[in-house]
């Protein structure tokens, strides 16, 4: 980030004037300081004469220390780098810069914008200027910057032989290998890559082909996502990739796809997914779309879907066939291909009416309708989706095929083979981790021995660097230059917000020298430059300054082809698999393979923010777990113990053995052919029956302090380890599983004990019609039915009434007297929200959250700000079904709640509160004084969320496993990870109660902003829209609205006059600022098991709902019209 | 005084014969016809005597109990509060319970000094300077707890956050808080108990003073007595004194455990949010105090051979006072349960059924067994009279009050309102270790009690007995 400072030459009268300078620039500039330089360095001046400001800094640095010039100097990077938008007009301390830039992905490049803090990046936000994430990302983005700043990531590169190398060193490995291989064409050198979609990386490899043309150069990625494009090469000859827009849809059938959270382009299709589901009043209800999930992991796609399938994976071509079959006989598709779909779907165990009711649903909304299968599923699959999606006149409406650019890269199977055949004698390793990670039938421990020289090239020294002959420290990509593409074909930049920390080398520099690039060409800015100027079409500096300030190239994405598939390519296709359905049982089970929420492939396993926020679903942090449907752990006699109030039939079962709060986990062994793993079993309501679930990325035999294990004896890692049952023929899917129960037992850190909402009336839900017709139907339910806030006469009063008067009512109790300008509150769209977890590592990472490891979690202690509440509901109730009360739902629905501080206006934990430490701000902020908290700990108590954290240890300054060990336990190595923190936030230490602040530090500095520019104007109300909370600003669908609700113009007071607007425990008059927007399903009635209300709801009616006492008054079924007589 | 056969207020004498009223003599508070050398030697006797071999072992035994808080302590302020078994959703454990407990405790020994002595309860006078010692340590040992469950005690323990006092920025506690009530609360009624016990052992301390023949002994308690010469002023002054106290004493009896109570019933927390609260804590209280202090007047009396000063007749009484409190308590448990019915709140009524069936329903069932069922023992004389089985139960209702701080303040926190928090509290060893430490020191404490300090108050007992009364001898019947 070195600014140029382009001030005009120092006049005579200047140098002769007194000694002021604007910048270190100007002094190093001043004829005088050149007299000054050599009195006072005789030896260092020669150096520091070349004016050039990093060396000038290195010389001064600690004579400037005192001004605070040498700390923030001397990481600068050298190349410059341009801020995005909001450039202050100096670097001044306190005031962050935003740089945009992208992170580096297989399939696709997420854009973002980086906060840097004196050339700290310290959070990473999406961009904005990409529409399609619309500035959204993902909770692997969001951490990424903690691995910026792993104390175990690899400082120095070393070889076998001579250790530790320089910089220069490791450099000259690549640039000796290529110089080796020039006479042999390249024969006998090979590279493993991880895939990429850098323009730059591409063009390198193409180089190296070049010049090297006998090299093999392959690329291997653990999660495997080649299949539509592999498919759609087979069908329509082309390299093309489908990108579905979800926007357009109105009916979408999912195959197994979590295409909101895990699938390549996850962010777009959220998005557009969410657009359809959007509904702000009743009026726009029948506007949202339907989502059919055939799934049989429980995805958080099948925990929005509005009808669910649970199917096997393995059962899903016999499913697709079935269902295709169906679709074409609608369409009148060829008839020949229909028997040969029908024949190919027999054996398959599945609801006639199901198929039928959705095939004609999809095919009544033909031209709005699409058909979404998962990237793992085989090739016949995603060929009888593209048929489908034809059938339905989807394509150029609902999903576009788009081409790509050709790439030449082999198999690391290809590889593998000539490895074996002793081709090969020196072998780069770029990136990934094949040890670990590479499919185990290759067995690449023993092939990787058998290559030659290994260099490494890695972040890490993993399982991979142990036995290379050579390791090269690679650098970060927020240290580094590259590029790439979005999922779309976007070109975006990869930025560097500060210098390498360690002697690392870059991706794109460790290519360009195996490519014999030009040493002095071969600096990461270059390359990227050389790229952008070709795709650019020109090598104007304003046009590439544009682009590293947007962070996009505007209309470079991808050229849309138009393809036909021929029924005929397409019969070939469906005839020539076995996609019969083989029956699955307890003896024959599959194993579905899926990257972990936590770890991704393994890549995040020392990353202590992603080890810790829960699994969405499972509610796991620090482990992955063997997960077993219901069906399975009663057939295995794993169910729990019944929990204690089951007799009185007022507690519905928990799916999981608990002690003390701590999840009691059956270790069980898995065992396919030979291969045997063993893992800690948790029973996961809507799994498939036979399906059994394992998450990749744990069990890490060479891994960092976050990714060890401490609680266990002999210090090994967090959960097993999954890649045994990877092969490369099927890397997600094992067949013909068996499980034995075993009698040990594992610990699992669980931060969500009970699943069940208990029919209370926490998460409202209905369904489209039931809404159209009674649209105050979230007033109908719970306490607030009966006991509304009390407003007195105020009752009918606006909201920004309300907000800034508070009403009591006739009250006598004082109230704050919220006197602000701005009133701040937040609305939250159940309807929309995924559950994805984003906004939990987006919060931590903003507001520096401490981590508190494995133990701590297990004793309830986790800090997290904004937690995601997740309940199943199977409409059952206890009372009404003593038979089925001790049932774990086989099949239920899934409902998230983000839950944080909620701002109350009238808050439980003031009045509490002995000294003062939390109160209300004038703008109705509940604020905390952490100076003045002494940690009674009744705020937390008190507060009916129980969304306070109590730092119950120096959790920042302690290492997680000294904590027992008080002053005599060992501190954190902090020297790397406090560059993290936001300066913005205080880092709170032991004895002190912290909450969500929604992100007080963002509102002030808006705050500060604004009334700058205002000067003595009266304009010193932020504008809607410019603060935003971390929360709000990574979601990807836009549940999570912030801003003024004392103006009603606002986004969020306009979310808050929804109908479906509800508070949660509104009835304690409390009066949270956060509030709700009521969650609503779309079922189609003429499918089997529709319900006229979600499953929460009938759970809600039947315990505590009206129809009980009578409908005497405002029953929400007999007269919505009442609805205003109850207030 | 007036004494019944002599009242001329009745219009017809002679009924009484016609209707023949039973002859049933005040029990005498003390036996055996003692007089009033015997209660000094007696009394001052234990203080002056050779220190027994079991008090050096039950003193050392203590020490050794009392470290184990020190320790324990000194841990938990290096470490963090974490040492414990707190949680979130259960941010209150055993350290609350304590405090509840131990102030319950204390409750006895003013009640019986003042409000007793106010309705002229004259059984009172041979357990109440014990009582109230007993009191001053519970307080003590309570006033440990509020202090350090909190996150930075060093902050709490200095002026201007929870003791009032002017700070640079003006900020003042929250006087909303029942936090703060308790601080006042607590350490106004430590503050007057210490008076009352202090002044009202004046007398006493002027007669070991006299009776003093060691040097050592003659300034301790010389200084102690602050110039008791006996004389009819003193007399008349301390006499005033100590009424003015008794009044002053008596809200504070209630106060202080309605304050206490407040913690719970000012949250809005299901099991928590009641308004019965004040008087079922100030019933438990007096209930658990009065528990206590048989529990430590039944060996005493054995030990020190106090029969005829700590009678059956005392011992009746007592047991009394337990019964009727134990059911007052048991009809606030039974009521707590009607209230959260008839309410018709979810939340609430789950909050109850949730304690007697939920995961804590073992808490919830020793505290009904032992606060409930254990005192109704009392009603049979025969069990009275059988002083083991009174120890016995006494420990049963000092258990199950004990129990029922920790089922009102955990099972409340783990279940509340949202069941995505709910979660289980188990206390870590420090927790237990801690709070056992406490008996130690509180042992302590009332060792050196007996051992220095009058055990009971010399000059009042002296009063209830007959040879005080100038009248004494005035028919049967007489009331005193």
């Amino acid at each position: 980030m070195k600014r140029i400072f382009k001030h005009p030459k120092p006049t005579d009268n200047d140098v002769v004037g007194p000694n002021y300078w604007r910048s270190p620039d100007e002094l190093a500039g001043d004829p005088r300081f050149d007299t000054w330089l050599h009195q006072e360095f005789p030896s260092g001046a020669a150096v520091a004469e070349e004016g050039d400001r990093r060396t000038f800094l290195k010389l001064m640095g600690a004579s400037f220390g005192l001004a605070g010039l040498g700390l923030s100097g001397c990481r600068m990077p050298k190349k410059y780098i341009l801020p995005y938008s909001k450039q202050p007009e100096n670097m001044i301390p306190g005031v962050s810069t935003y740089y945009a830039s992208s992170q580096p992905g297989a399939k696709e490049h997420i854009p973002l914008v980086v906060e840097t803090h004196q050339a700290r990046p310290t959070k990473i936000e999406g961009n904005p200027s990409y529409a399609g994430f619309g500035g959204g990302t993902n909770g692997y983005a969001q951490a990424s910057v903690l691995d910026l700043y792993d104390p175990d990531r690899a400082r120095k590169s070393a070889s076998k032989q001579a250790g530790t190398l320089s910089r220069g060193a490791a450099l000259d490995e690549f640039i000796a290998a290529h110089k080796a291989y020039v006479p042999k064409q390249g024969k006998g050198l090979a590279i493993l890559a991880e895939a990429s979609s850098s323009p730059t990386r591409a063009r390198l490899v193409a180089e190296l082909k070049k010049k090297l043309p006998q090299t093999i150069w392959a690329e291997y990625e653990p999660v495997d996502s080649s299949n539509p494009e592999a498919a759609l090469a087979a069908l329509a000859g082309k390299r093309l990739r489908p990108l579905y827009h979800l926007d357009r849809a109105k009916r979408i059938l999912s195959l197994d796809a979590d295409f909101v959270a895990t699938e390549p382009g996850h962010l777009k299709y959220a998005r557009d997914f969410a657009k359809g589901r959007k509904i702000l009043n009743s009026s726009e209800a029948g506007k949202m779309n339907r989502l059919y999930a055939v799934e049989s992991n429980f995805t958080l796609t099948g925990g929005m879907a509005d009808h669910r399938l649970r199917a096997a994976t393995s059962h899903m071509p016999a499913f697709a066939a079935l269902m295709a079959a169906e679709l074409l006989s609608m369409t009148g598709g060829s008839q020949e291909l229909i028997a040969v779909l029908k024949k190919q779907g027999t054996g398959l165990k599945v609801d006639q009416k199901w198929l039928t009711e959705c095939a004609r649903d999809l095919y009544k909304n033909r031209g709005e309708a699409v058909v979404f299968a998962g990237a793992h599923l085989p090739l016949e699959v995603h060929a009888l989706a593209y048929a489908m999606n034809q059938a339905l006149d989807a394509e150029g409406k609902t999903v576009t095929y788009v081409q790509l650019p050709d790439v030449d890269s082999a198999s690391i199977t290809t590889l593998a083979e000539a490895i074996e055949a002793g081709q090969i004698d020196q072998l780069f390793v770029l990136g990934g981790n094949p040890v670990y990670n590479a499919p185990a039938d290759l067995d690449w421990a023993a092939l990787q021995s058998k290559a030659g020289k290994v260099v490494r090239w890695g972040y890490h020294e993993d399982e991979t660097a142990v036995d290379a002959d050579v390791f090269v420290a690679a650098t970060h990509y927020l240290e580094s230059w590259g590029d790439g593409r979005t999922m779309d074909g976007v070109y975006v930049p990869v930025q560097p917000m500060i210098l390498p920390l360690f002697d690392g080398i870059s991706e794109l520099e460790a290519v360009a020298h195996l490519a014999g690039v030009a040493f002095e060409d071969a600096q990461g800015y270059d390359l990227v430059r050389a790229t952008f100027n070709a795709i650019a079409g020109t090598a104007d500096q304003l046009a590439f300054d544009r682009w590293l300030t947007e962070g996009v190239l505007p209309e470079s994405e991808f050229k849309v082809a138009v393809t036909a598939i021929a029924p005929a390519n397409v019969v070939k296709f469906a005839a020539g698999q076995a996609m019969a359905a083989q029956v699955l049982s307890k003896d024959r089970l599959e194993l579905r393979i899926v990257p972990s929420y936590h770890t991704y492939d393994g890549r995040y396993n020392n990353n202590g923010w992603l080890m810790e926020a829960p699994d969405p679903l499972n509610k796991l942090s620090w482990d992955n777990a063997v997960c077993i449907s219901p069906q399975l752990a009663e057939e295995l006699g794993l169910l729990a113990n019944p929990i204690k109030m089951d007799r009185d039939g007022n507690l519905r079962m928990n799916a999981n053995q608990f002690d003390t709060g701590r999840e009691q986990a059956k270790i069980v062994e898995l065992q396919v052919g030979d291969t045997v793993v063993k893992g800690p079993a948790h029973i996961q309501p809507g799994l498939a029956d036979y399906t059994v679930v394992l998450s990749l990325g744990f069990g890490r035999t060479v891994t960092g302090r976050i990714g060890t294990d401490s609680r266990r004896p002999e210090a090994r890692p967090h959960g097993f380890d999954v890649y045994p049952f990877v092969t490369a023929a099927s890397p997600s899917l094992a067949l013909n599983a068996q499980i034995k129960v075993t009698d040990e037992v594992y610990e699992m850190a669980n931060t969500q004990e009970h699943w069940s909402m208990e029919g209370r009336a926490i998460i409202r839900e209905a369904n489209v019609e039931d809404y159209e017709k009674h649209p105050k139907f979230v007033d109908k339910m719970g306490m607030e039915s009966h006991s509304p806030p009390i407003y007195g006469k105020h009752q009918d009063k606006s909201d920004q009434f309300k907000v800034t008067e508070i009403p009591r009512g006739g009250s006598a109790y004082e109230t704050p007297e919220f006197t602000g300008e701005q009133q701040w509150g937040m609305s939250i769209d159940l309807n929309t929200c995924t559950g994805c977890n984003a906004c939990v590592i987006a919060c931590q990472s903003e507001n520096n959250i401490p981590i508190v490891g494995k133990d701590q979690v297990l004793r309830g202690r986790e800090m997290h700000w904004i937690r995601l509440d997740r309940y199943y509901s199977d409409g059952l109730n206890p009372q009404d079904n003593k038979e089925e009360r001790m049932q774990i739902p086989h099949d239920p629905q899934v409902s998230f709640m983000g839950v944080a501080c909620m701002h109350c206006e009238l808050a439980p934990c003031e009045s509490v509160c002995p000294v003062n430490a939390t109160v209300h701000d004038q703008d109705g902020l509940n604020v905390m004084a952490y100076n003045r908290c002494v940690g009674t700990r009744y705020c937390a108590n008190n507060c009916p969320y129980k969304v306070r954290r109590f730092n119950f240890f120096d959790y920042n300054k302690r290492d997680q496993n000294e904590l027992y060990k008080g002053p005599l336990g060992e501190k954190n190595d902090v020297t790397t990870t406090q560059m993290q923190k936001n300066p913005d936030v205080t880092v709170r230490m032991r004895g002190v109660m912290e909450k969500c602040t929604y992100c007080v530090q963002r509102i002030q500095e808006a705050k500060i902003d604004q009334r700058t520019k205002a000067k003595d104007s009266a304009n010193v109300n932020v504008k809607d829209g410019t603060i935003k909370t971390a929360c709000q600003q990574v979601c990807p669908v836009d549940a999570i609205v912030f801003g003024d609700v004392a103006d009603a113009a606002t986004e969020v007071s306009r979310m808050k006059t929804s109908d479906r607007d509800y508070s949660v425990l509104g009835y304690l008059n409390i009066r949270p600022r956060t509030t709700y927007l009521a969650k609503l399903r779309n079922p189609n009635m003429a499918m089997p098991g529709a319900q006229q209300m979600p499953l929460s709801r009938v759970e809600y009616e039947n315990r505590y709902g009206h129809a009980s006492h009578g409908g005497d008054h405002g029953d929400a079924h007999a007269s919505p019209s009442s609805a205003k007589a109850h207030h | 005084m007036a004494s019944a056969a002599s009242d001329a207020s009745i219009a017809n004498p002679q009924v009484l014969n016609k209707v023949k009223p039973l002859d049933m003599p005040r029990r005498e508070l003390v036996e055996n016809k003692r007089d009033f050398h015997w209660v000094t030697e007696k009394i001052c006797g234990i203080v002056e005597g050779k220190t027994p071999i079991w008090w050096w072992f039950l003193f050392a035994c203590s020490i050794f109990l009392a470290s184990f808080t020190g320790i324990g302590l000194v841990y938990l302020v290096a470490s963090g509060v974490g040492v414990w078994g707190l949680a979130n959703p259960v941010n209150w454990g055993w350290a609350i319970v304590n405090f509840v407990f131990w102030i319950g405790i204390g409750h006895a020994g003013t009640l019986i000094s003042a409000i007793l002595c106010l309705l002229r309860q004259k059984w009172r006078t041979s357990i109440n300077r014990a009582a109230e010692a007993m009191t001053i340590f519970a307080v003590i040992c309570a006033g440990i707890f509020p202090v350090f469950h909190t996150g930075r005690p060093w902050f709490a323990l200095l002026p201007g956050y929870l003791l009032p006092a002017p700070n640079s920025n003006w900020i003042w506690p929250q006087f909303r808080s029942p936090l703060e009530w308790d601080v006042f609360a607590v350490s106004t009624y430590g503050t007057v108990s210490v008076l009352f016990w202090y002044m009202g052992m004046l007398p006493d301390l002027g007669v070991l003073r006299d009776r003093a023949k060691v040097l050592w002994r003659k300034y301790f308690y010389g200084i102690l007595a602050m110039g008791w010469r006996n004389s009819n002023r003193h007399w008349r002054n301390y006499e005033m004194a100590y009424l003015l106290l008794a009044g002053l004493s008596t809200p504070l009896v209630l106060s202080v455990h309605t304050i206490v109570s407040f913690d719970f019933a000012a949250s809005n927390l299901p099991g928590w949010h009641t308004t019965i609260f004040p008087p079922y804590f100030v019933a438990g209280a007096i209930f658990s105090g009065f528990g206590m202090v048989l529990t430590l007047m039944l060996p005493l009396r054995a030990v020190y051979g106090l029969h005829d000063l700590i009678t059956q007749y005392h011992i009746d009484c007592m047991c009394k006072i337990i019964l009727a409190t134990g059911t007052m308590v048991g009809y606030a448990y039974a009521m707590e349960f009607f209230i959260a019915w008839y309410g018709a709140n979810p939340y609430e009524g789950f909050a109850f059924v949730n304690r007697a069936f939920g995961q804590y329903a073992w808490a919830y069932w020793i505290m009904i067994s032992c606060n409930v069922i254990s005192p109704q023992l009392f009603w049979f004389k025969w069990i009275r009279e059988r002083h083991w089985l009174v120890w016995i139960i006494c420990g049963f209702v000092n258990c199950g009050m004990w129990f029922e701080r920790f089922v009102i303040t955990c099972t409340s926190l783990a279940n509340d309102f949202l069941p995505s928090s709910w979660g289980y509290y188990s206390p870590t060893i420090v927790d237990i270790f801690t709070f056992f430490g406490t008996f130690g020191l509180f042992s302590t404490l009332f060792l050196l009690f007996i051992r220095f300090l009058p055990l009971m108050p010399i000059a009042e007992i002296k009063a209830v007995m007959p040879q005080a009364d100038a009248h004494g001898d005035h028919g049967k019947g007489e009331h005193h």
